[in-house]
Parts: structure tokens; sequence; C-alpha cells
């Protein structure tokens, strides 16, 4: 069995997984939780803060982006999926950030990691923020119970961004179904992840909810 | 006892629970109320009042007086009339001592004419420092409940929730507007106090048959409960209006945060007591109580009653306690109503008395005093008829429930002719539907409900002076307080002469029941002994919340943001003692304050490591960043080379410093810049208010997070590093002090700093938080060798003390600029400008008040003065201690302290005010205490 802790990348949370009696596959240059006991569940949280992903800000960031064919959003706020896996979120006229492919197979991202230029500045989202997903129908009155926005489906499209505050911390919120389900990306700040895991395993109590592995997020998928 | 179905919609039969109160044990049903199981099983003494330990029984049956407060298990003040009644519980009356019945503190109202309102104002002050021992007296006396000391922490928390339209009430206006709202559309919270949709519906008598309330509830709500647009919340509480509509939701232990685009307050009216003697005898209740209690709870709530009635509901309630087999002994209408409706018709058809035209003259009590046994009435001729009975309904009015348009500043005032509170104009976004907008027909408050337009005036069910004075007095306004009569008439008498003042100064309204029971009455006798005009008058500001709501509920679950390290875990795992540094934990020392001295000299003598994750990291790049730290930092960074850090200093406008760390050239257009772990993001929100006043090409990037950092300090961090990077010259020619490599250690990408806060060779190493915990664990195992040991905070403390160096916020405050701390060294004298030059340039035309100075203490000094102690100079302060420890390296206590200038040179002397006021004689000493020559941190 992998050893997340063998691994020179290791999640902010990895320990908490570890606790849950997780079972770790490689991704990436590290490992992440691939299934965990009591999966699957109607609402699940998984860490997927090994896996790639960028940022890039400044006043020529988004078009830095656009030239090596990455599919900019036209708004703020909103995330696109990239060709071959991945997202592009577009946070601001001067920023952006990219997820790589949320099941942990490949790198989409490879091609556009070192893009440097007139006013685009690369930003290490990679360590500055951890990323879970939370996923499951519950999972809009689960993040009400942390952060004031109105996050139901119908109101918050698939695709929305929400940058707010989550368990007064600062988070993204990015809104990614996983086929016919409800899911979120959460992006926070990686030194405080430890807590905002507690709060959101905490949160998800009421909703039969709690810890899944990258490959049991793929039943929510598949229940589609 | 307990009557036949259908009466007792509420209860199942079928499940019986067992409780105490007063340590008798009674049964109830599932469904049952404390206060409906005791009636149930003929207990009508539930507790005492506050002030004169009257006894006190059911009024409302809704939660909303304060005369069912009892005690269950450890929790007090609870409301017997709405909580349910569980296995087991422990019910315990309240106010009174000794024993319920016996109440040993009932003397008190025998004196009562010797407590008028305000008297402990007066009567209580003197003579001086003699309130302490009242107090305590008067909280005996009161007894508030008790709160018991080993209750545990319950789990509460919150949850945002959102609407199109909220509508706050489930009777029958709130059914119909939570409805019509969903026809349209709308995504509808209908929120419902109590555990079941229907409101009156339920309960009350709207017809002779009174089959109507009945049939309509179950049409509503049946639609309601299927209805896929309506949210319906039963035994939740909304506690206020804020501002665009955000409510608090109250609802078991959870408070729900509610913000809607349209509120429909359907809250339904409050049934009002008349004042007369002994009007709150147990045994005498509103005529909306003893319905609640016969038709929800199953409970006849009295043998032989009478009714004192100013309007059709009190016939209803007669024709209610007909059927519930209560001999209802008369009547008595105390309107000068012409006609009669058609319950009216219905009960005089029953045969029972009725005295029209009647007057309130008192109530009196049973031998014991503990229940109401008989009343005496006057007919319309003026005879005084006294009538036997074990219950007295009282259904003289009602008023709005009005809370929730009040915080929203609708004006409710008192209408002449509808002889009562009316809601007038409601704010944008909100609206009033039902018995709370004056609507009193359940048709018209069904198409209110619906948004009907303009719905037909109703006759008022008030009397326009329900208030019966007595000679003898305690005809009571307010049942919280035990206010009388004579107690508002004197308030005025007094000077108070608003209902403002009278409320403040005679309590009226301010108790639990929060003047639901009291507003009309109040205002009524206020502005008839002032000579007001009751027209048009207001009641006191109503404020949230509007029923009461738990500390728990307003705490919600804990959310305390704290951040830790990549190396959180391996700290703990080392035996650490976590301390509280900004948003951080950090560590304080391993093992025990004992271990510091070691890690002080491990620093000194051997290797040691420390994590410095906690430094802010900023990224400061494009064509001028150069200049930019050149504006924002005092010293000088446009020639600084590529591959060499600079110490910065971030002084405010005034000259204050403020912040300081390094900054680290990695290229022409990028410096990594380090903050204090404190002051991380003041520092990045400074920079970024600033260049949007600048409009220089630099992005800022606040990316303390993503590195995490380790400071490896001693003489031999050369040789433990250099086992885990191999690609870079650490030699002291190939890697000076003060710069900066690029390279990698154990594998991982890092940034290293040759840096010396501690003042030994050193390196900090930052690298990518991920990886932050594989880089401990590598240079853990690096030193193993070589005895390497962790050093927390603590020790790092002694480390730059000796080394003389400062820490900003504990050797600087508001208003130290530089040169107090003696660092001139600091500032560009060359540049055109930087934050604070200003500043600084003109606290320097000034003298000099005071300075930084460093002093040692004898080594045999047993007990240390601590920071913030005070410097004397012929017995008067002139300065203080900023920081003092005892150093492993010197043998002997060091420290700073701000003193007067010329106190400061060395080998002057410093008399310090120390530990139980023990005068101690300091030396001055020059600064640094350990390694003048800087030799060591250049190795």
């Amino acid at each position: 069995m992998t050893d997340p802790a063998q691994h020179t990348r290791r999640s902010p949370v990895y320990r908490k997984l570890v606790a849950a009696g997780a079972t770790f596959r490689e991704a990436a240059d590290g490992a992440v939780a691939a299934t965990v006991p009591g999966a699957p569940r109607p609402l699940g949280l998984a860490d997927l803060s090994v896996l790639p992903r960028l940022g890039y800000k400044g006043p020529g960031a988004l078009a830095a982006l656009a030239t090596v064919g990455v599919p900019v959003p036209e708004a703020n706020n909103t995330a696109l999926a990239m060709p071959g896996g991945g997202l592009v979120a577009r946070l601001a006229d001067s920023e952006a950030l990219l997820l790589g492919d949320p099941t942990g197979t490949g790198d989409p991202l490879a091609a556009y990691g070192a893009l440097h230029g007139a006013g685009c500045y690369a930003m290490p989202r990679r360590d500055s923020h951890a990323w879970f997903t939370l996923a499951g129908d519950r999972a809009a009155d689960c993040l009400a119970k942390l952060c004031g926005v109105d996050l139901r489906p119908h109101r918050f499209a698939d695709g929305a961004i929400a940058q707010t505050s989550l368990a007064r911390m600062n988070g993204i919120l990015i809104r990614d179904d996983r086929g016919g389900a409800l899911a979120y990306h959460i992006l926070a700040d990686s030194a405080s992840a430890p807590y905002l895991w507690d709060c959101l395993i905490d949160a998800m109590a009421e909703y039969d909810g709690g810890p899944v592995g990258l490959d049991d997020l793929a039943s929510f998928a598949s229940a589609e | 006892m307990r009557l036949l179905p259908p009466h007792g919609s509420r209860i199942d039969r079928g499940t019986s629970i067992a409780f105490s109160f007063e340590g008798r044990r009674y049964t109830g049903f599932d469904g049952d109320t404390v206060a409906s199981a005791l009636a149930a099983n003929d207990v009508i003494l539930l507790g005492r009042s506050f002030k004169y330990h009257r006894p006190r029984g059911i009024l409302t049956m809704t939660g909303d007086d304060a005369n069912t407060f009892v005690t269950i298990d450890s929790t007090p003040n609870l409301l017997a009339d709405v909580v349910p009644i569980r296995e087991g519980m422990n019910v315990m009356g309240q106010h009174y001592s000794g024993s319920l019945i016996g109440d040993n503190g009932r003397w008190i109202e025998r004196i009562a004419k010797f407590l008028p309102v305000g008297f402990y104002y007066r009567a209580l002050f003197r003579p001086r420092g003699i309130w302490p021992l009242w107090e305590k007296l008067v909280r005996r006396m009161a007894g508030l409940g008790r709160v018991s000391l080993d209750a545990k922490h319950g789990y509460y928390d919150k949850q945002y929730l959102f609407a199109d339209t909220v509508v706050i009430g489930g009777g029958a206006a709130g059914l119909s507007a939570a409805l019509a709202a969903a026809e349209r559309g709308d995504e509808t919270v209908l929120v419902e106090r109590q555990p079941v949709l229907g409101g009156s519906l339920n309960h009350a008598r709207f017809d002779a048959e009174r089959m109507r309330g009945i049939d309509t509830a179950r049409s509503l709500v049946a639609q309601a409960l299927v209805h896929p647009k309506i949210r319906v919340m039963t035994d939740a509480t909304c506690t206020g209006w804020f501002a665009d509509n955000y409510l608090p939701i109250l609802q078991g232990n959870r408070m729900f945060k509610l913000r809607a685009t349209d509120v429909v307050v359907a809250t339904g009216a409050l049934e009002q007591p008349a004042v007369f003697r002994n009007n709150d005898l147990p045994g005498i209740m509103f005529g909306s109580a003893a319905q609640r209690l016969i038709r929800l709870y199953g409970v006849r709530p009295g043998i032989r009653a009478v009714v004192a009635t100013a309007n059709e509901d009190g016939y209803g309630v007669a024709l209610d306690l007909l059927d519930a087999g209560v001999d209802v002994a008369a009547i008595v209408d105390i309107s000068a109503r012409s006609g009669m409706g058609p319950l009216a018709r219905a009960a005089s058809e029953k045969g029972i008395e009725i005295v029209s035209g009647g007057a309130l003259r008192e109530a009196l009590p049973t031998e014991g005093g503990l229940s109401v046994g008989a009343v005496m009435v006057a007919d319309n001729a003026g005879q005084d008829r006294l009538i036997e009975c074990d219950l007295l309904c009282l259904s003289v009015g009602w008023a709005p429930s009005s809370a929730l348009p009040a915080h929203a500043g609708a004006p409710v005032l008192y209408d002449d002719s509808w002889h009562g509170f009316t809601v007038r104009e409601t704010p944008p976004g909100m609206r009033v539907a039902g018995a709370v907008n004056g609507v009193w027909d359940l048709d018209a408050a069904l198409e209110d409900g619906a948004g009907g337009g303009d719905i037909p005036a109703t006759p008022s069910p008030n009397h326009h002076w329900p208030i019966f004075p007595h000679p003898d007095g305690k005809e009571f306004v307010d049942f919280d307080e035990d206010l009388t009569i004579a107690d508002i008439r004197n308030a005025v008498a007094d000077g108070f002469e608003d209902i403002e003042l009278v409320k403040r100064f005679s309590t009226v309204g301010m108790g639990p029941s929060q003047g639901r029971q009291t507003a009309s009455n109040a205002v009524r006798l206020t502005q008839e002994a002032n000579g007001g005009l009751l027209a048009d008058a207001r009641g006191s500001t109503n404020r949230p919340p509007a029923f009461p709501e738990t500390l728990g509920a307003l705490a919600g679950r804990n959310f305390h943001p704290v951040r830790v390290s990549a190396m959180h875990e391996r700290h703990l795992e080392a035996g650490a003692s976590m301390l509280i540094a900004g948003a951080w934990l950090r560590p304080a020392c391993y093992g025990g304050a004992a271990n510091i001295e070691a890690e002080v000299n491990a620093v000194r003598g051997n290797v040691a490591m420390m994590d410095v994750s906690t430094l802010g990291g900023l990224e400061v790049r494009g064509p001028d960043a150069a200049e930019f730290l050149n504006r924002i930092y005092t010293m000088s960074y446009l020639k600084q080379p590529v591959g060499r850090s600079r110490y910065v200093l971030m002084c405010n406008d005034l000259g204050t410093i403020v912040d300081d760390g390094v900054a680290c050239r990695l290229a022409d257009d990028h410096f990594y810049v380090t903050a204090t772990t404190g002051n991380a993001d003041g520092v990045y929100r400074e920079m970024l208010f600033r260049n949007v006043q600048w409009r220089l090409d630099v992005d800022i990037g606040n990316v303390t997070a993503a590195y995490s950092a380790v400071s490896l300090a001693g003489p031999k961090s050369r040789q433990v590093l250099e086992r885990v990077c191999d690609d870079l010259d650490l030699s002291a020619e190939g890697f000076p002090y003060m710069g900066v490599r690029e390279g990698t250690v154990a594998g991982i990408p890092a940034r290293l700093l040759r840096v010396g806060f501690v003042g030994e060779l050193g390196w900090e190493i930052h690298v990518p938080s991920s990886m932050g915990e594989a880089l401990w664990d590598a240079l853990m195992e690096a030193g193993a060798e070589d005895g390497i040991r962790p050093f927390g905070v603590e020790a790092q403390r002694i480390l730059r003390l000796e080394k003389g160096h400062i820490i900003i916020g504990q050797d600087s405050d508001a208003l130290t600029h530089p040169h107090e701390v003696d660092m001139g060294w600091a500032l560009g004298k060359r540049k055109p400008y930087f934050n604070g030059a200003r500043g600084i340039e003109m606290q320097m035309k000034q003298p000099m008040t005071r300075r930084l100075a460093g002093f040692v203490l004898p080594e045999d000094t047993a007990a240390l003065p601590e920071e913030s102690h005070l410097v004397l100079r012929d017995g008067v302060i002139a300065g203080r201690i900023t920081s003092i420890v005892r150093s492993p390296t010197l043998g002997r206590p060091i420290g700073l302290a701000f003193v007067p200038p010329d106190m400061g040179e060395p080998d002057g002397r410093l008399a310090i005010k120390g530990p139980r006021g023990r005068l101690i004689e300091a030396t001055v000493v020059a600064l640094p205490f350990y390694d003048p020559d800087n030799k060591r941190q250049a190795l």
C-alpha cells in the first residue's frame, strides 16, 4: 500500500485520511486517498491537495493563458473545462486558477506551468491552497453551515465561482458537478487546511457525509 | 382532568411519559407540554412571581408570558407551557424559598406598600457602600433559577437559508400567504413557532358548530406540506428582523440565518388581560389558553368557569368549555355591545347566563390563596355579585404580535377606534397579514394572506378600557414584575411621563415577556395619568430579540481558524508545547521549559533547527519591483545585487516602526520579502494599498502559506546542510552572509537565505509547503549524527536578545521611531522618499525622549523583573523593560528597556522596580550582548 509520508509532496490533511483508514495510491508526484472505508456515501469530502494546479496573476495573465490555448472564460467568477481534463477558473480580470484533472490521472497542466511575460506572474497555488472536493446532493446545504453565499444548484450554476468566507476563512468555491451529482471544489489556505477539513466533516455528519477517496468520487458521477 | 377525543389533537394517548414536578411523579402523553400534563393532573400552581412571590399558573399556553418559568434538570427559566415533556425529566418551579406551596418568601407581599416602584433606587443606596449587601438579599429573594455549574456543553450551530418569500406564522393568513407566494413561483419558507401548522385554526372557535377552523386548517396545511416550493419549519422561532430581511430563526439547537426578498409577517395577535384585583391567581387565564388546553391537549381546564369577555371570541370560549364538560357559571360581557354574533347567540341558546355590560370587581382566592375561588362582578345595574368558580377566562382584547414590523421600523401606534395598537406602514419588502394586520375575520384573513388588496374592516375585538381599579390594589398590569395600576400612576407622578421613561423607572414591559401582555394597558394608564391622548400613542421601543435566545444559539458552532505549518505534527511528536502567534500555532519549546536552555546551547555550540514557516512571504515582481521596495521600506534596494538579501524596515506615515524582515533579490525584477509572523497580512495589505496610489508596474503576491521554512543554525549547520545539498557552494566565500541562492535540499527545490536572527552561522531554507514536512524529516536525519535538535520560540527569544535584535511590537510600541531603537542605520539617507521618512524627520526635530538600552543584572538575581516592569529615577517612573531573559550564554540576566536618552549610556545604572516592588540595580551595556563583532554568523 502506498504510504503518503514516503513522498516528498504531502497533503496538509493526509494524516486525517490515514486516521480514517484510507487506502492511498500514487497520483502526480504524491499520494492521494483512493478509497476510504464507509464510501460510497450520500455526501463525500475528498482531498485533492497533492494534485497539480497553477495560478497566474497580473494584467497580462489572461492574455498569456489565451495565447497558449487555455480557454479562458469570458466572465469573472466562472470556470470552464480544459481540453484534456481540468478546469480553468477566472477569478478576476487579472487572475486565473488552473486545476488539474480531479481524477488524478495525467497532467493536463504540464504545458502551462512556465508562462511568463509582460504582466503575467505565476502563483504557487498548489502550495498556498489546499484542494478539497465536496460531492453529493446535500453539498449546498452542508456548505450553508459554513458559508453565507447562496450555493443552491438552481442559484449557483455549474461552473460558477464564489470567492468568499468559509468557516471564517478565505476560500474559493467552484461548482463542478460530477456526472449528474452536485460537487464543489474548495480551495483555501493550506496552513488552515486541517481546521477546514474538520469543520467540513463536522458539517457533513447530519447528511451522513464523511471523507471519501478520489476513486470513491467516481461513484457520484456514475450515480446519475 | 383528561378529555376524550377529538379533544387533544396534539397528544398521542398511546405513549405515556413520566416526569417529576417538585419531587412528585406525574405522567402525561407524548405531545404534552409540562403545563398541559400538570393541568391534566389538576396541578395548576407552576411557580411564583418574581417580586412578591405570588402564586402563578397558566396564562397564555403559548410561551408568551413568564408565569410558567420552571427549571428543568439543569436549565432554568424554561417555559412550562411550551416545553414538551420528556421521560424522566425533573421539573421544579421557580421564585420561591422552601417549597413552592408553602414559600417562605411570600411575606414580602405584606410589605408591598413599602416597596413602590423605584424604591431601591432611593432606599438601598444609603449609607454609602450598603448596596452590595442589599443586592445579595434582593437576588436571593428573587430566585432567578439556578444555573448548574456541572452543565455540559451543548452542540449548537448555524446555517444560512435563502428564500424569495418567508412567511412568519403558520396560521390562516400565513398559510394563505405561503401558498399564494409558492403558486407565484417563489421559493417560500413558512416559519411556525408551534409544533404544527394552523395557528388559531387548531383551537379557536370560528362558528357555532366549531368545524370551520378544523376544516380550513386541514385543507391549507395539507396543501402547504406537499407544495414543492414551500419549506415548512415548525418549532421554529423568528426572533428578530435585521436590515435587508435578514432573519434569525431558532429551531432546536440551530440558528438559521435567513435572507429573504420578501417577508410576510403573519404572526397573529396576543390576547390581552383585564386589569383587576387579584387578576394573576392560578385559574385565571386567557380564553385562548383554555381553548388550547381543551383542543390541543385534551385537558379540562376547570370545573366551574366564568368567562369575562368583550368580544365574540369569549362566547366561543364558553361554548368550548361547555363541550369539554365545564360548568359555565356565567359569561360577563364587559363591553357595551349591541347585537350579538353567531357565537353569542349560540351561547345564549345553550342557556348560559350572560351578564351584559358587567364589570370586574376582583377575583377572590381559595383558602390558602393558591388559586381563584370566586369572582366578584358588577352587573349592568351596578350590583355586585359573587360567582364561585375555579376557572376565570379572559377574552377582552388582543394586541398585534408586531415585534418584527417594529424591528423593521414600522410605526406601531394606538388606534382610538380600534382600541388598541395597529401596525401602520411596513417598509418595502415586508407586509403584515391577518390578525397582526387587524384583520379579525377568517375569510378576510385568508384573503389578506394571499395579498388580496383592500380588506373590509372588521369590528374591533378590543375593550376600550379593560382596567378596573380597586381600593385595595393588587390589580396587576405587568405579571413579570408584579406592577399594579398604582405603580404606573406613581411613575408618572414622579415625573416619568413618557412611556419610555415609565418603562425604565417602573420596569413595566422589561421582564421576560417583554411587554407582550403589558404594553396596551401600560400605555392606557400612562396617557391617562399624564392627561395625554391615546390616539397615535406609541409603546416603548421594540428591539430584537422578540423571543428569548440562548447564548448557545447565539454562539453557534465556534469557528476559530488556526494556521499550522506543514511540520506541525512533527512538533507534537517531538513533545512541543505550542503557543499562539497571530493566527498560527508555533512550538514554544520541546519537552518542557526545562529544555529551553539546552535548545539555546545547541544553537550556540552545535546545530539546531527551527520551524520559521510562519514568517510572512511576499513575492514582489515586475520592472518596478526595486523601486517599490525602495519606497515602502526604509533602506535602499535599487542597487541590491541579485543573490543578496537586505534587511527591510517598514514605518507608517508617523514614522512608527511597523514591521521588518529581509528582501531577497532573486532576479532584477523579482524580490522575495519576508514579514513578521503576526503582521504578514498587514504588510501585504499595506503594499496593495500603496501601489494603488503609486501605480508602479509591480505585482505583489502573498505566498506565506505556500512556503515552509526551516532555520538551520549553529556552528555545525554547514556540515549538516552539505549532507543534503549538493548543488550549491555552501562555503563562506561561495555563499556569504546575507547571500541568497536557489537550489535543492534533499531533492526539494529551495530558496536558501544566509541570515542570522540568532547570531550564529545558519540558513533559512524556504521550500514549497507541501514539501515542508519532508524537508524537516531530511534535516533531522542529516543532523542526527551531530545531535541536531529542534528549538522553539522561547529559545529563539533568548538567542535574538543575546544578539540585541528587537522584536517589533514587543521592543517597540505604537510611537517608536527608528532612532529610538538605534536603527538610524536602516534609514536610506539618499532616497527621495520612503514611507514614514517625513514622520521620522518631524520626530527628530523634537528632543529625543527615550531610547532602547541594553542592561544586565547581577548573576545572582533571584527573582527577575518582568516585561513592563518600571525603570525609576529618583523614585519617579522613567522607563520600562521591554524584554528580559536569563541568558544561558552570558550566564546572567539581560534585557532591553526604554529609558531617557541620558540614562542609556553604557555603564549607567538603572533602578528597576522588580517583583513585590523590590528595587533592583541594573547596569547599562552596549548592544549586542553577544558576539559584538558579528563573527559567528559570518563563519
